[in-house]
């Protein structure tokens, strides 16, 4: 079947192109198929997606097929954040972002599977098992928002939903060829996201090129009253604003994350980008941050992170809603049920929470985990006095075979260069990973990140590239 | 060995505004169980807090009530335990910065005056209600997320009726700041109390035990005085004091352990990321100040030394809010304060005690009150008849100088009038005189009594009276 973007569906819905109902009849074969392949869906919404056909809006958005992360709340449709706590989970409510979709009347496809709670970098926590990369179906297709990234990349939908809490949009966007944007914290409304870590997560998105991704910006940025942390500033108009002129753009490379790629061949294409932006008439920097607090990105976010999912998590007791498990008290009941219905990873991270939080460790622990992050916002801030991006690989490597994965390595060049993406959740800050070429059979990703509430520069930048490079609108599908 | 009592005390006030402090629900108390709630009180995960101004502003009033230092800068906080009315598994509260710091209460209790100090008063949510069966239980999520101040003294109280004062005092400022109906005994006021005793002279605390959970000012008074008792005999007998969480058992009038110090829950206070720090406007905040309304013991000076009302007079008229304020719009319609504190103190506040009705529910209006008192000085109606046109007034709402019109209840007062009607009797009535001239003084009153029956009562007494007597000495 065809594979479209936003914009090319949209122009041939527009102009009565197009047999809608054959091809949805057609994409939900095809989603059977893929989902067989990939292991990508947690849940199939295809009456959803056929309401849609029979609604209008003015929306670009109008009847473009679409994935949500199964952490999004949807009002009437099972929610499980891939969790077995929340396995019969049906949401009595809707996240903002899904009520902004359904009023653009996009076609829900599915929801997507993610590492349990959002958390993990590899997918493979989930419920409904690993979620597999579409270039090579024997690695991972990186996470927490794995299933949404391999919908994108499989060309089942032209965009995806995801959320961002270190690097879960895009480190997987990364992994798997497309493009995967987190907006600034507070641009798009987080109320009704099955939280993981409050003042980090970010609402993400994936598409195959830049001009889709400034659409869904667009779409679902603004003020939201039920998110008191959603800001009031004005959205502008991505799309028509999109500017690929770099003359006045300066980009710094960051090198403190550069210098640790080892793949040679990553390092290799990664010169090739910062010589294109050269090109491209950018001025281009190089800008570093003191090793110790790169080599602390790591801690520091692990235990705020896992702090705040202690308490963001603690209304998952099985009392009101969840899975119950009996017990002989109220206590009981909660702890069987928690015991039974988080995974071993999450029980670890549940425990480095609560002792980072404990009384007798907060100040050396959390407070001071708090502290570095200030820390580590300042230096980014200094960066960005005379730097309109800064950019940086996406990883160091393509992505791990799935006997291989894990989430826990020591190497210097893991600790900072697989986990510097989370410098842009510290901050808040607009982050951006593009495909920038293949290694191996496999994409690669380039990081872009720019300054609070300038999601333009960032999609400016990456659409200046974009257009010098061949990886836009690319997925990969086989039967 | 004589030993002195050391007392702080912690109390919860669920404010009445319109919706809960971070979600839309309403806040309304007597409801069908779990119809007032949402998925922010429910703990739907993705539910995100959004803060109620109006709960911040009532707690600024109480803050301002007891001349508290404000921290314009709002940062809330998780406290983080599991419990089955606890929803989100965290209550939001303040920590670190509450927003209002050293404060004081001046009270006043068996003769003498003292100063409570208030280290803090704090926002944050209520919890669900429970209700448990024999083998179940139930949980009405209605309260859940009902605004809460609350409210934390330095341990400077130093006897059970000390705090008792200090209770009713704070009940006081509540209601007159009306941000609480203040009710111990359903709970929209709690108390929490920290007793602990030490010998005189000590400069080091003993070891206190807190009391939850009581429902009455009378009990706060009572539990203490059996705490200070029982630590008073275990520490007479050389042992020492545990720290315990008591309950005071209201059959039993005894206080009873719920759980020991090493059971204390690590609550891990830490900064709520889903609100950010608010800096209030210092304008709002002084323009909350300015709007307050005069707190008890100002209109008590006031009342004492402007109106000339007697000291124990006047604290009964602040006793209640409505009280003080029907007070306060009565005499801004008559120069009588006396009168109207003593008809409020009288027959208004006999009628509420048998009516079981606040002022306020009454159809009593100030203006009309001051009618009535006006009416009575002016001798239009005798203290008789204004018992009458009070019942109608209090129970109808008419305007007094209606209801003497419409019933014919004017007194007739005119020496003309009464002239024409008495010499009208005196002529078919010549034994009368006859009596009269004979010493017979009951004359006077069988002619007074005629003229009544020919005035329908309206007669003013005391001209009548005069009247009669001096028309019969005429004719003698």
């Amino acid at each position: 079947m065809e594979t479209y973007t936003i914009e090319q569906l949209a122009a041939k819905i527009k102009n009565n192109e197009i047999d809608l109902k054959q091809y949805y009849e057609e994409l939900f074969e095809e989603v059977a198929i893929q989902q067989k392949r990939l292991n990508c869906m947690v849940t199939i919404t295809r009456e959803e997606a056929f309401k849609a056909l029979e609604k209008e809006s003015g929306s670009m958005l109008n009847k473009i097929p679409g994935v949500l992360k199964d952490n999004y709340s949807t009002k009437g449709i099972l929610t499980t954040a891939s969790s077995r706590m929340l396995e019969d989970y049906v949401p009595v409510y809707s996240a903002a972002v899904y009520e902004s979709l359904e009023k653009a009347n996009m076609a829900l496809i599915g929801k997507a599977s993610m590492d349990e709670l959002a958390m993990g970098g590899t997918n493979k926590s989930a419920l409904t098992g690993p979620v597999l990369n579409p270039w090579d179906t024997s690695r991972i297709s990186g996470g927490s928002s794995g299933g949404s990234a391999a919908c994108v990349a499989s060309g089942l939908v032209p965009f995806a939903m995801g959320s961002d809490t270190g690097d879960s949009v895009r480190k997987p966007a990364g992994l798997c060829g497309v493009y995967g944007f987190k907006p600034t914290w507070g641009r798009i409304s987080r109320y009704g996201i099955i939280p993981y870590a409050s003042s980090l997560d970010a609402v993400g998105i994936f598409t195959r090129n830049v001009r889709d991704m400034a659409i869904v910006t667009r779409e679902l940025a603004g003020r939201d009253n039920r998110d008191m942390t959603s800001s009031f500033n004005e959205v502008p108009d991505y799309l028509a604003d999109l500017n690929p002129n770099l003359a006045k753009r300066t980009i710094a490379v960051l090198t403190t994350v550069s210098n640790e790629v080892r793949n040679e061949k990553i390092k290799a294409n990664f010169e090739e980008m910062v010589a294109k932006f050269k090109e491209l008439g950018a001025k281009v920097i190089e800008v570093t941050i003191d090793q110790e607090l790169a080599r602390a990105i790591l801690p520091v976010y692990k235990i705020i992170a896992n702090s705040e999912a202690t308490s963001n998590h603690a209304c998952l007791d099985g009392i009101k809603y969840g899975n119950r498990q009996p017990g002989e008290s109220v206590d009981e009941i909660m702890i069987n049920s928690r015991s039974n219905g988080f995974g071993d990873h999450i029980k670890r991270r549940f425990i480095l929470g609560n002792l980072a939080l404990a009384t007798e460790n907060q100040e050396k622990m959390f407070r001071q985990a708090q502290r570095v992050r200030r820390l580590i916002v300042q230096e980014m801030d200094e960066i960005f006095k005379n730097a309109d991006v800064i950019i940086a690989p996406n990883s160091g490597q393509i992505a791990p075979k799935v006997a291989e994965a894990s989430d826990d390595m020591l190497s210097d060049e893991y600790i900072i260069l697989e986990n510097y993406l989370a410098l842009a959740n510290f901050g808040g800050n607009p982050s951006l990973t593009m495909p920038v070429g293949m290694v191996d059979g496999m994409p690669i990703g380039l990081n872009i990140t720019g300054r609070i509430f300038e999601e333009q520069t960032v999609l400016d930048v990456a659409y200046a590239l974009e257009q010098v490079l061949d990886f836009k609108d690319r997925y990969k599908r086989e039967d | 060995m004589n030993f002195e009592v050391v007392i702080g005390l912690e109390v919860h006030t669920e404010l009445k505004t319109k919706s809960k402090m971070f979600s839309a629900a309403p806040v309304s108390f007597g409801e069908e169980v779990n119809t007032k709630v949402n998925i922010v009180d429910l703990g739907m995960t993705g539910a995100m807090p959004v803060l109620n101004k109006s709960g911040v502003e009532y707690a600024l009033r109480v803050c301002h009530a007891l001349n508290m230092d404000i921290d314009e800068l709002v940062v809330f906080d998780r406290k983080n335990y599991y419990y089955s009315d606890l929803p989100k598994g965290f209550q939001i509260t303040q920590d670190r910065r509450p927003i209002g710091r050293n404060g004081a209460l001046e009270i006043e209790f068996d003769g003498q005056v003292e100063v409570v100090e208030i280290e803090r008063l704090h926002m944050e949510e209520d919890t669900a209600k429970q209700f448990h069966f024999d083998d179940y239980s139930l949980i009405d999520y209605n309260r859940s997320g009902i605004p809460l101040i609350e409210i934390v003294t330095r341990p400077t109280i130093r006897s059970a009726a000390g705090a008792a004062a200090y209770l009713e005092r704070l009940r006081q400022i509540l209601l007159f700041t009306d941000v609480s109906d203040a009710k111990m005994e359903e709970g929209s006021m709690r108390c929490d109390v920290n007793v602990s005793i030490r010998p005189f002279g000590s400069q080091r605390f003993g070891t206190r035990c807190e009391i939850k959970n009581l429902n009455s000012i009378s009990n706060v008074q009572k539990a203490i005085e059996y705490e200070v008792a029982r630590q008073k005999k275990i520490i007479l007998s050389g042992n020492q004091v545990t720290q315990n969480t008591m309950r005071f058992d209201e059959d039993l009038k005894q206080t009873v352990v719920m759980r020991a110090k090493g059971d204390a829950v690590d609550y891990k206070y830490y900064p709520e990321p889903n609100i950010l720090p608010i800096r209030l406007d210092h304008a709002w905040v002084e323009s909350i100040k300015a709007n307050l309304p005069e707190m008890p013991d100002v209109l008590v000076k006031r009342y004492v030394n402007e109106y000339q009302i007697p000291k124990t007079d006047a604290l009964i008229l602040v006793q209640t809010k409505p009280v003080a304020d029907f007070f306060n719009n009565t005499v801004k319609h008559t120069d009588q304060y006396k009168q109207v504190a003593n008809w409020l103190l009288g027959e208004v506040a006999a009628y509420l005690n048998k009516s079981k009705l606040t002022i306020d529910q009454t159809r009593l209006t100030p203006v009309n009150l001051a009618a009535l008192i006006t009416l009575i000085n002016e001798g239009t109606i005798s203290s008789k008849q204004a018992k009458e046109v009070f019942t109608i007034t209090i129970e109808e709402g008419q305007d007094p100088n209606v209801i003497i019109e419409e019933r014919n209840m004017k007194q007739i007062s005119s020496v003309e009038v009464l002239s024409g009607y008495i010499n009208e009797i005196l002529d078919g009535n010549p034994q009368s005189i006859e009596d009269y001239k004979n010493g017979k003084n009951r004359a006077v009153g069988f002619i007074v009594g005629q003229l009544m029956k020919a005035t329908n009562g309206q007669a003013n007494p005391a001209v009548a009276n005069k009247l009669v007597v001096e028309l019969l000495k005429a004719r003698c």
